[in-house]
């Protein structure tokens, strides 16, 4: 379980209850907050796209080669930051607890 | 091996398959390459499945999976060729001949995976002797060796466009077993004795010489032999494109070719007999082909992975052997029944 702060595309403050095991993604869209995850993880859709706090980005494992590729398709016709990720690729862990992000803008 | 043992032989029987073989890697007949024309598709079952053959605009010749990556719709029922690919009827995705997704009309973006590699699995593909060949392997791997040169399809100077097709109720590797079981040609075909004969195994290739060069034959993989049948110095040339359409059913089919000689020469008389004797009955030949006799045999017999052989009887071992190379994905249970 991990509690996570998150930041709506309209600014607004939530914190969501995260459980293990599930990817971060899942949890964002059964909120409501506005993501997707049209293609339940596949690195195929880029709507699940998220911008992570700062302190956050080396605390989280690293890109796999597909989301590195799926963030620059999307990067083409929306923001990508350096701190940009595909919540589908991000497992929920206790050592999560805290994480801050923001939802990121989709194609 | 061993002694056959008493109780294998007496009660083996009940136990044995008709076909216990895998579809076999290699390259294959699908269809003429005329039947098929630009812009051209339909449904063909090979390879124990159903397949996709189409030509696009350009040439290209494709035979995909039915079944769209996207949401499973059979592109084959409504499917249209656009272009240089094929269009799934179901939301548009479309397809090259190589299976790589270029274009999904409503994505903002398209899946970097489309980028990499290709979503559907199509076949490795290509035109030769008037005839279109698919590589199939049931791993996906591509083609280890190519069709050869075969003068008498590819080059001027031969005629005839005799051909047939015939259904049968078996495996290739059984088919092609006939090809090193001499002894059968004696007492099933009639032929006047059991031809002398020498056989060589070579990677993919088989060598096969009867009769000290009355037939000479080879064949390159499973879905490919060319022999020579020589009288007189006159030769005519069978080439046998067999299809493996499931487990327990294929398809022969066969051109049969010679030199283009003069009308009423002899050497035509003796090339238009020899074809005649490839197939059937012939005048002046004692023995059958194949059409009458090896069909009731293929079409009832079950396949005796322990077979009880002896002298007098062809390299049956070591052409099964040789065959195993072709179920390049079979586990140690399988190979053990073939
Ligand atoms: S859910 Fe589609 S890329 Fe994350
Ligand atoms: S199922 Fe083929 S395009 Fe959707
Ligand atoms: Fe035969």
């Amino acid at each position: 379980m991990a509690e996570v702060r998150v930041t709506g595309r309209d600014g607004s403050e939530r914190r969501l209850e995260a459980s293990n095991g599930i990817a971060l993604m899942d949890t964002l869209r059964d909120a409501g907050t506005g993501v997707e995850g049209t293609c339940g993880g596949a690195c195929a859709c880029g709507t699940c796209h998220v911008y992570v706090a700062q302190n956050w980005v080396d605390k989280l494992p690293p890109k796999s080669e597909d989301e590195q590729m799926m963030l620059e398709a999307i990067g083409e016709l929306v923001e990508v930051r350096s701190t940009s990720r595909l919540s589908c690729q991000i497992q929920i862990s206790d050592t999560l607890a805290g994480l801050a992000l923001e939802i990121g803008p989709v194609p | 091996m061993g002694a056959i043992t008493l109780q294998r032989l007496l009660l083996d029987s009940k136990g044995l398959e008709r076909c216990p073989f895998p579809i076999p890697t290699g390259w294959f007949f699908v269809d003429y390459s005329d039947t098929l024309k630009p812009g051209e598709l339909r449904n063909v079952h090979l390879f124990d499945q159903e397949w996709v053959l189409f030509r696009t605009e350009g040439g290209q010749v494709g035979l995909s999976d039915p079944y769209c990556p996207h949401l499973g719709a059979h592109l084959g029922h409504g499917g249209k060729v656009v272009g240089e690919n094929l269009r799934c009827p179901f939301h548009h995705w479309e397809y090259d001949t190589a299976g790589f997704c270029k274009q999904i009309p409503y994505a903002k973006v398209m899946p970097p995976v489309t980028k990499k590699q290709a979503i559907l699995r199509t076949l490795p593909m290509t035109e030769k002797y008037g005839l279109i060949w698919a590589w199939f392997d049931p791993q996906c791997e591509a083609p280890s060796w190519q069709l050869p040169h075969i003068p008498e399809m590819e080059d001027a100077g031969y005629a005839c466009t005799r051909r047939g097709t015939w259904p049968v109720n078996t495996a290739i590797q059984e088919i092609a077993e006939n090809g090193v079981d001499f002894a059968h040609l004696k007492f099933l075909h009639g032929a006047p004795g059991i031809p002398p004969a020498v056989v060589n195994f070579e990677k993919h290739i088989i060598d096969i010489n009867m009769a000290s060069g009355y037939i000479v034959g080879r064949g390159y993989g499973p879905g490919l032999n060319v022999f020579q049948f020589t009288q007189e110095g006159i030769s005519s040339t069978m080439i046998s494109y067999t299809q493996p359409i499931t487990a327990e059913r294929s398809q022969m089919n066969m051109s049969f070719r010679y030199k283009d000689y003069p009308e009423g020469s002899k050497e035509l008389h003796i090339s238009k007999k020899l074809v005649d004797h490839m197939i059937g009955a012939a005048e002046g030949e004692e023995s059958a082909g194949f059409e009458s006799v090896d069909f009731v045999v293929w079409n009832h017999k079950k396949y005796r992975p322990n077979p009880l052989l002896c002298d007098g009887d062809g390299p049956i071992l070591q052409y099964r052997k040789w065959f195993k190379q072709f179920y390049t994905a079979a586990d140690t249970d399988t190979l053990a029944k073939v």
